[in-house]
């Protein structure tokens, strides 16, 4: 019942919201109380080993469509509303329009159906709802590059989704079942028939505009900078993480691993590159999102069910710090007025404390340091990830996520004055507390015994290495500026992008 | 020669799209071209569906041999209702960036949003 419940509370209030938009607030409150309840539910029949599931409409499993409530789709339902939480704290006192609520009660019920459904064709619906719940967020502030934006968004993830449909009606001809379990079954018995390959170079192809790939998500960089700061938050921490699932979802049915691994180091690495060349934070945030979602493709790529918990770990850390680091950023920019790195080094005094306190908790977070978030979930992934090569390609996306985040440094350091608001405070710390004792909770996501398994002094040392060397190479590049192209972001490109991703996919999976 | 299916049309109106979301830059040609793109997924899962002298799907027609597969008709409804609120909403939009701009050339806008980005720093 609680399958049903989840997303359906979350449109009722959506509805709500608009009817009545004094009160949108304390809908607001009462749907994250009841999501709150209904996740608790969820996690003691987890926790007792019944896995709920339910199709709708009385059908036959195959016909109907499936919910399945699985320890995945808890994580990242249990994400989403701790980002909730989050922001809906953070706008307690901005003067925001009804629509902006149902928008988020939108987003949020859709991110919910989305991790507990296994039909292939409800997930398209349904990413088609987020797509444009989130267009419409992005481009809520009305401001012309918002709107610019969020159209790009809009278009360049309407033709992902028409791959993705391109791939299901393959799936559906030739396996005529449009549940994932039952696909799985059917592929296993002919894995290497020629329309399997079609189709997962469709399906995943499509997904990966969603999910914050490099060479497919070339709007996200402009989306995540441009909204406002809660926006932002929810884009790079739920969004962007339900694409993400969708492919951890479609990694079980087609065998995708080389495919991950290469996907996965590529936007690692050209999300690191482009985030050391920008100097607006906000961008910087938005590409170090394109580069960790290197991790979590690599993670799923490699396949062991260590590697896969690393990687869902990971998942809900960077969705918390960067969540964080995006609010704390955007009331920074808004404070000094731009978004620019130099003119908020030279304003930095003007941060306030708390302000200050969550950009050092997020940075901290994101590079890694121990015993924050970024830390724990990274020495699981890694200490899965065999052969070594694929170790030492981790290894180098951390040391380039502390290159890139080496020039916020002059911010951390600084006299504050004045005050930020309480329950912005609230919000930071929050989200700032999950990341400081991430390692505690991510016990309910990875086994006891796989944790204290990896987390070692070599952990540690390895840990505390990749940041110094990041530092070290920050003091050689930062004198040598560089320009990579700037043109791949508009529409034109993305679209010839995109078309050559799914053919590089389908020449991947013909190796694989 | 290739047979003129709704599978071959879907690719090639699939294909036209795509040269009209690379090719044109009148950003409400590039929505038109997108909804062919859609369009072309769209009818590629009717015809995958479809079977030559199929009944059509209806439990009131007398069952005079094999019937078409219901379930793509069934779901591309969804489909279309979404496309339909994709290319609304995008219009929309655009309406919002011409009374800004006094343009749909997509360089244009994306120009001016640019040079508006660097007079904020």
């Amino acid at each position: 019942m609680e399958l049903i419940l989840l997303p359906l509370i979350r449109f009722l209030f959506g509805g709500l919201s608009m009817a009545s938009g004094r009160a949108s607030r304390i809908f607001a409150i009462l749907a994250l109380v009841a999501d709150a309840a209904l996740l608790g539910k969820l996690a003691v029949s987890l926790s007792t080993g019944i896995s709920p599931a339910i199709i709708l409409g009385g059908w036959d499993r195959g016909l109907g469509i499936a919910f399945v409530g699985d320890q995945m789709g808890l994580t990242f339902a249990a994400l989403t509303w701790g980002l909730g939480v989050a922001v809906v704290l953070y706008t307690w006192r901005d003067a925001l329009r009804p629509y902006f609520f149902m928008l988020l009660h939108l987003l949020i019920g859709a991110s919910y159906a989305l991790v507990l459904t296994k039909d292939l064709f409800n997930t398209y619906v349904i990413l088609e709802l987020l797509t444009l719940a989130s267009f419409l967020l992005v481009g809520y502030g009305r401001r012309p590059r918002q709107i610019w934006a969020s159209l790009r968004y809009l278009i360049l993830c309407s033709l992902g989704m028409s791959l993705f449909l391109f791939g299901i009606a393959i799936v559906y001809y030739h396996t005529r079942s449009l549940d994932l379990t039952e696909i799985a079954v059917r592929i296993a018995t002919d894995p290497g028939a020629p329309w399997v390959r079609l189709a997962a170079a469709l399906l995943v192809g499509g997904v990966a505009v969603k999910a914050g790939v490099f060479l497919f998500s070339l709007w996200l960089p402009a989306a995540h900078a441009r909204a406002i700061p809660a926006v932002s938050a929810l884009l790079s921490g739920v969004v962007i993480k339900m694409g993400v699932v969708v492919l951890f979802r479609l990694s079980g049915v087609f065998p995708l691993g080389l495919t991950f691994t290469v996907l996965g180091f590529a936007t690692g690495l050209l999300g690191i590159l482009y985030a050391v060349q920008t100097y607006d934070v906000k961008r910087l945030l938005a590409f170090s999102t394109l580069s960790q979602i290197g991790y979590l493709l690599i993670g799923f790529g490699v396949g062991s069910e260590a590697a896969r918990l690393g990687a869902i770990d990971y998942a809900v850390a960077h969705g918390l710090f960067k969540g964080l680091l995006f609010l704390a950023v955007g009331e920074a920019a808004r404070i000094v007025g731009t978004s620019d790195l130099r003119a908020l080094v030279l304003n930095r005094n003007a941060i306030p404390g708390a302000t200050r306190a969550a950009l050092i908790v997020g940075v901290l977070g994101i590079i890694g340091m121990p015993p924050f978030a970024g830390f724990a979930a990274k020495a699981v992934l890694e200490s899965a990830l065999h052969p070594t090569i694929f170790h030492a390609a981790v290894g180098l996306l951390s040391v380039g996520t502390a290159v890139s985040f080496a020039k916020l440094a002059p911010l951390l350091f600084a006299r504050s004055s004045g005050r930020t608001d309480r329950t912005r405070a609230a919000s930071y710390g929050w989200l700032g507390g999950t990341v400081v004792l991430f390692l505690p909770l991510s016990a309910t996501i990875v086994p006891r015994s796989l944790l204290t398994a990896t987390l070692v002094w070599p952990a540690f040392l390895e840990a505390i290495a990749a940041i110094l060397l990041g530092l070290g190479l920050y003091r050689l590049v930062r004198n040598r500026p560089f320009r990579l192209p700037q043109g791949v972001f508009r529409i034109e490109e993305g679209t010839l992008v995109i078309l050559a991703g799914f053919f590089l996919i389908y020449v991947l999976l013909l190796n694989g | 020669m290739l047979a003129l299916n709704g599978v071959t049309i879907s690719v090639l109106l699939f294909g036209i799209g795509l040269l009209g979301l690379i090719l044109r830059r009148d950003l409400v040609v590039k929505l038109l071209a997108l909804g062919l793109v859609n369009s072309a997924a769209i009818l590629c899962l009717v015809s995958l569906g479809a079977r030559r002298d199929g009944a059509p799907p209806l439990l009131m027609t007398p069952a005079a041999g094999a019937m078409v597969d219901p379930l793509p008709q069934a779901i591309v409804l969804s489909a279309i209702v979404i496309n339909f609120a994709v290319l609304a909403l995008a219009l929309v939009f655009v309406m919002l960036l011409v009374e800004r701009y006094h343009t749909t050339d997509a360089h244009r806008i994306e120009r001016e949003t640019a040079a508006e980005e660097d007079s904020w720093n």
